[in-house]
């Protein structure tokens, strides 16, 4: 019984006083929105730095053969693309962000709307190393036919490739937005209360830990549960087209 | 002006070497197919007739000499080769058709995003290609729900929405289940009638000999011997050709 009465008090105390769950509610909102921003940024970027990684990767040595500012354009982007990876991939996302928010977006006051772009581009060279393997995993005769078409490469990676990839890299497309969802729980960092830091408000302002915690812990858990099961449903869909 | 104007495919000198390697896969072909003439190209294996078929349309590029389709060079390195592609119909050995498409979609993507069809006219031109070859009832089925031989005559007139002024045939059959060969060679016998300009590598002799106008013999990345079949088949002059024949006839 006592313990019964404790679990209340505590339940009481964190959640309905001054009702301190909307706290919540509304980290949760902001994790939401920062995740759903990011994602299609980061599917962007990713899409774009893959087709040209692979583009370049499988006729460069055509491109060298043509010469001239064509192969110079291709080399240059391909270069971009290569340092921009090893950039983001070699630097923690904290240290990202806080670059993002204390430096390049010094003077913006639009805490969100620079998560956004930190945790997107972050996102954009995990995405863009998946996509680039689904592409390479593509049977060759695919690309064979898309250009004895007529195709040009690019048009035969938009309409024929990339479409195929996306089933097959589906799953590990999935983990990668798992992640990261959880990955904004560091937007506290640069003040914006998400879902993880309105859990530490009312932390600080109750002083117990349990409640608060394992309710953030909760409801992370509900958000990728509900994710991989959209996930599944949207793979099943795909798969339609097997026997 | 001359006969010239009759030619659509010209190659000369036409050599490939890959990398690293010491034999050259094409070692100076020269070939002229006339508007309407069926090639039949054999050989065995390694001989480079699926190399030299596939350079035709740039898919190997040929490290030198020269290839004049409709009159034009489509080696120059300023020509864009995506243009001439769209009136060179492939059929490759495993079909390759686009698995995440219906049959439908298959034979529309090109015609509508290349040529800027309408989807009505892309779409109705399909399905007289289907009612052709028998398969209007496969429209919205995938690739994976089809036979081989049907996969096949699907990709045959996949190559042909674009209407292209050339056909070239890489072993269609070869990847067939022995039933299923008849009713792929009986669609490629009346494209021949039809009056379809085709280049067809194949081991497929039966058809060769009934359908070729002129039948070639490639070895070591050479036309060893050719001629037209009557006389090709009965009467080959060189050792290499007689032996080859003595083998798979």
């Amino acid at each position: 019984m006592d313990f019964l009465s404790k679990f209340k008090d505590d339940f009481v105390l964190n959640f309905v006083t001054d009702n301190r769950w909307k706290w919540l509610l509304d980290g949760l909102g902001n994790t939401l929105i920062i995740t759903f921003f990011s994602l299609l940024l980061g599917l962007a970027i990713g899409i774009v730095i893959a087709i040209i990684r692979s583009t370049y990767d499988k006729n460069w040595e055509e491109y060298k053969k043509k010469g001239g500012i064509f192969y110079a354009f291709w080399w240059v982007i391909n270069a971009i693309s290569n340092l921009y990876l090893t950039v983001i991939r070699g630097t923690p996302v904290v240290v990202q962000l806080l670059i993002a928010y204390f430096i390049i977006f010094a003077s913006s006051r639009n805490s969100i709307a620079v998560a956004i772009f930190a945790f997107g581009l972050n996102s954009g060279a995990y995405v863009a190393e998946i996509i680039r393997g689904g592409i390479m995993s593509i049977d060759n005769g695919q690309f064979e036919a898309g250009r004895s078409l007529g195709f040009n490469y690019v048009q035969t990676m938009i309409y024929i490739i990339i479409p195929q990839v996306f089933k097959s890299i589906l799953p590990t497309l999935c983990n990668e937005f798992i992640v990261l969802i959880k990955e904004t729980s560091i937007a506290g960092y640069v003040g914006i209360v998400d879902l993880t830091k309105a859990g530490e408000r009312i932390r600080g302002v109750t002083f117990s830990a349990f409640m608060p915690l394992i309710a953030v812990a909760l409801v992370y858990l509900v958000v990728v549960l509900i994710l991989t099961q959209l996930v599944k449903i949207l793979e099943r869909r795909l798969r339609k087209n097997e026997r | 002006m001359n006969g010239n104007q009759n030619i659509i495919i010209e190659t000369k000198a036409l050599k490939k070497h890959y990398k690293g390697h010491k034999i050259k896969a094409l070692d100076g072909v020269d070939l002229t197919v006339a508007k309407g003439e069926v090639v039949v190209i054999i050989g065995p294996s390694g001989s480079g007739k699926s190399t030299y078929l596939r350079s035709l349309n740039l898919l190997e590029m040929p490290t030198e000499g020269s290839i004049i389709f409709n009159g034009v060079d489509i080696t120059d390195k300023h020509i864009n080769i995506n243009q001439h592609r769209q009136k060179m119909g492939m059929v490759f050995q495993h079909f390759n058709l686009f698995p995440h498409m219906t049959v439908l979609n298959n034979l529309t993507a090109a015609p509508m995003k290349l040529l800027k069809k309408s989807k009505e006219e892309a779409e109705a031109q399909a399905m007289n290609l289907l009612t052709r070859v028998g398969l209007e009832d496969r429209a919205d089925a995938y690739p994976a729900m089809l036979s081989g031989g049907q996969k096949q005559r699907i990709a045959i007139i996949r190559a042909l929405a674009m209407q292209p002024d050339v056909m070239l045939f890489d072993e269609p059959t070869s990847a067939l289940d022995p039933e299923m060969v008849g009713e792929v060679l009986d669609l490629m016998k009346e494209l021949a009638h039809a009056g379809m300009t085709m280049i067809v590598v194949t081991h497929e002799m039966g058809f060769a000999r009934e359908v070729a106008d002129r039948v070639i013999f490639m070895a070591d990345g050479l036309i060893v011997e050719e001629g037209a079949p009557e006389e090709f088949f009965n009467n080959p002059k060189s050792p290499r050709l007689q032996q080859f024949l003595q083998k798979v006839l």
